[in-house]
Order: structure tokens, then sequence, then C-alpha cells
């Protein structure tokens, strides 16, 4: 399939296009079976949130195809080589990682934070994070407590600032003789999952600490905005409309930061707060 | 201090958002984000080129209604210029005295909020963004997998760890 390690564009002559939030991707394999692969892999990665277009062209595009051991499965991005991999679910797994930051990266309509979200009383409650700070944790406990599930890895805003669901299962990481992950479905810890787009209510920039104790610092509107910054995956490709859309998003939100201790109290402790702030800011 | 100097305000490769009482930076040459606080966003919307430290000083007492020291300019002049957010570099020595022992003296004499500039470093790419997904050792402690458990090693699963 390949020559020299180079593979040619002629050979990845099955092809789709699709467009997703807005981006438009392309999709090419050497083989009907492989691109069908490709495709499904996108299509589970973005939620069916995606839409085939008759349209050739496209701004990113990915290249599926074998190297000369018909074994090795190799991914282009943009024509470039960029790995390869004997092991399909590995490799499928990596694109699956890869296809929603490209997305995330280059919507010009939407801003996607790396953020925990659930719903409460129809307002956002965000968590945005670092993987390994315990956002997962966290969000299965307010969801066990009765939240509604709208994301364990984005938060998705809208021009206007409003949070939209994208409801990925869980990914729970846990340790048997080494680190691995599985996917929970919300239901399955008694939650619901959140469809309509909300306001932001509460902004929580907390890490879990072994010996936490939550006594946060309220932040300004510019303090909280700097620090979910770090956490907007298209700060660099769309600074301007970010920093609009970040700004709007908060204009009625609540945004506390510092440690933390175990989720499940935690959680009961936030609903419990969040309940009497709503109270007091509707009255 | 050179109360004569005319600072001007960085505009180039910076991504201005106003906020509420405040004012958003994000520096796109070091992926920096700076939050300046009212008083430190009004001596930085006055560093024209044109008005000098002193002239600055009157602007500050004119649009806060209240009186302001130069040590007051010079503190928001000294961050700003701190965070590369002036077109040169100016430096305050503020005669001899530490910056916190200008900010006790000003905060005694000023009822205007003392300037101030928080800021964060975002990392280049996407690192928040870090699934840890990988299917070889290069691409963990590289963007945007350089949070992960581990740097050097994909295990078996696909993750950095």
């Amino acid at each position: 399939m390949s020559q020299n390690g180079v593979i040619s564009d002629q050979a990845l002559e099955f092809k789709l296009v699709f467009e997703s939030y807005g981006v438009r991707v392309k999709l090419k394999a050497v083989s009907r079976e492989l691109l069908e692969q490709a495709s499904h892999a996108a299509n589970s990665a973005l939620l069916g949130r995606l839409e085939i277009v008759d349209n050739i062209d496209a701004e990113h595009s990915f290249g599926f195809s074998l190297d000369d051991d018909s074994e090795t499965l190799v991914l282009l991005e943009n024509g470039e080589r960029i790995t390869s991999d004997t092991s399909v679910p590995r490799f499928f797994r990596f694109f699956d990682s890869l296809i929603r930051i490209k997305i995330a990266e280059n919507t010009r309509e939407w801003v996607f934070i790396h953020a925990g979200v659930v719903a409460w009383k129809g307002r956002a409650i965000v968590i945005p994070a670092n993987s390994f700070g315990g956002k997962t944790s966290l969000v299965a406990e307010l969801v066990r407590n009765g939240a509604e599930y709208y994301s364990d890895e984005y938060a998705v805003l809208d021009g206007k600032g409003l949070v939209h669901s994208f409801p990925r299962d869980l990914s729970i990481r846990y340790f048997d003789g080494e680190l691995r992950e599985k996917r929970v479905d919300p239901g399955t810890l008694g939650g619901r999952v959140g469809r309509g787009e909300i306001p932001i209510g509460l902004v929580l920039l907390t890490e879990y600490k072994a010996d936490g104790v939550w006594n946060p610092q309220t932040l300004t509107a510019g303090q909280g905005i700097i620090e979910m910054i770090p956490h907007t995956i298209s700060r660099r490709s769309n600074t301007e409309f970010s920093l609009k859309v970040l700004n709007t998003s908060v204009s009625n939100a609540i945004m506390l930061k510092g440690p933390r201790g175990e989720a499940s109290d935690f959680a009961i402790e936030i609903l419990s707060f969040f309940d009497t702030y709503i109270e007091l800011t509707q009255n | 201090m050179n109360n004569s100097q005319r600072p001007i305000a960085r505009k180039n490769g910076l991504v201005v958002q106003e906020v509420p009482d405040e004012v958003l930076v994000y520096d796109l040459e070091t992926n920096k984000a700076h939050c300046l606080n009212q008083s430190a966003a009004m001596v930085w919307r006055s560093c024209d080129g044109k008005n000098s430290v002193s002239e600055i000083v009157t602007l500050v007492e004119e649009h806060s209604g209240s009186k302001v020291t130069e040590d007051f300019v010079w503190l928001a002049i000294d961050q700003l210029s701190e965070n590369n957010l002036l077109e040169t570099q100016l430096t305050s020595s503020f005669q001899g005295q530490s910056r916190r022992e200008v900010i006790k003296k000003i905060g005694l004499a000023t009822m205007v909020a003392i300037p101030v500039i928080a800021s964060l470093v975002a990392p280049q790419s996407a690192l928040a963004a870090a699934s840890c997904a990988c299917n070889n050792p290069t691409q963990c402690g590289n963007p945007p997998n350089a949070g992960c458990p581990s740097t050097v090693n994909c295990n078996s699963v696909g993750l950095c760890a």
C-alpha cells in the first residue's frame, strides 16, 4: 500500500466528507471497509453529531491506510503520517480522541471547554479541570445526587454562551495492574441526560486533595475567565470569539475556586449551596 | 523614577475583551492570559505615548474622582511592563522600596483600588484536553498529552500511564 513508507493520495481512493459543529473533515481510505470503520469511529466520537456532505472540499483530512505488512494501520492527517498501530481498537481509540480535539479546535461557531457539566434546576454547573483532577468522580457523584448529566468531557458553548450537552458515557479510570478506563452509562448512576441549552450558574475550579477542605475563593468574572482559558480548546485558533463567548457565558454565574475533599460529600454540599444561591438570586 | 516618561500600551499580538470592571488580555505570543482590574486598566488605556506618568496621574484622578499618587501609577506600569503589555519595558525602582511596601503605602493614601494584574499561562496546545489516548510512547509527554500520568509510556490499553 505504501512505497518507501510514503502513501500516495491516489491509493486512498475511498472518500467521504462530513461536517460537525461547522467543521468539514474528509476521511480517505485504501478500502471501503477501512473507510466504514473510520466513519463509524468518527460518528461515535462525535455522538452522531455529524452530517455527510457532498462537497469534496474540507479544511481537514484524515487518511487511513495499511503498511506493507497489511497488518499495521496507518493514520495520516492532512497527508502526513502521524501514527501507526497493529492494534485496531487502540488505533481507533486514538483517532476517537484526536477527531474530537480537531473539531473542538477548529470550530468557528462553538467553544469547547474541557470540563465536566451537570445541570441543576435549569442551570449548568461547569467544572473545568485537567485530566486526572477528579472531574469524572465529581460529575458521577453530582449525577448520583440528582443532577442531570451533560458531559464528562466538554462544556459546549454556543455563541450566546449557553451550554449544550455532550453526553458521552463517563470515562472512569481505574487501576488493574495498569491504568485502564471504562465507559459508564450515566443511566447506571441513576441519572438522566440533559438535552436543552442552559445558562451557566456555577463554575467550580476545584481538584481533589486528600486533605482538601472546601473553603473557596469567590472569583470575579475576569479572574474566573482567565482560569477557564487554559481549558478552552479554541483559545489559540479562535481567540477573540472564545473570549467573547466565555465572557457572555459567565455573566450570571458564580465562580468558586479551591481544593475539595471526597467527591461524595462535596457533591451534596455543593448542590445544597447552589440551591440556596438559586433561591437568593431568584428572589 | 522618571515621571516624564510616556509609556505606550502594546497592541500587537493581543486580544482584548472588556469584562464588567475588568479587562481581559490574551497574549498570543506568550499564551498568557491577564486580568487587569479597573485601576490597572485605566492606567493601561492612558498609556498612549503622549501622556507622561504625571499626566496619567491626573487622568486617573479625573476618572476615579479620588486622589492618587505617582506611586499608584508606577505600580500599574511596573506590572504592565513585567507582563509585556507595554511597547517598551519601563522599570520602577520605587526609590528603594519593595513593591509590597509601595502597595501598603498606596493603600493608606487612596480610596481607589490598587492596580492589580492577575496572570495565568495557558499551555500552547490543548493540554487541558488530554485524554491520554496513545498508541505510541512519543505521543505521551507532548501536547495534547503533556499532563498525563506518564510522559514516556503508552500502556497496553492505549493510555499514557
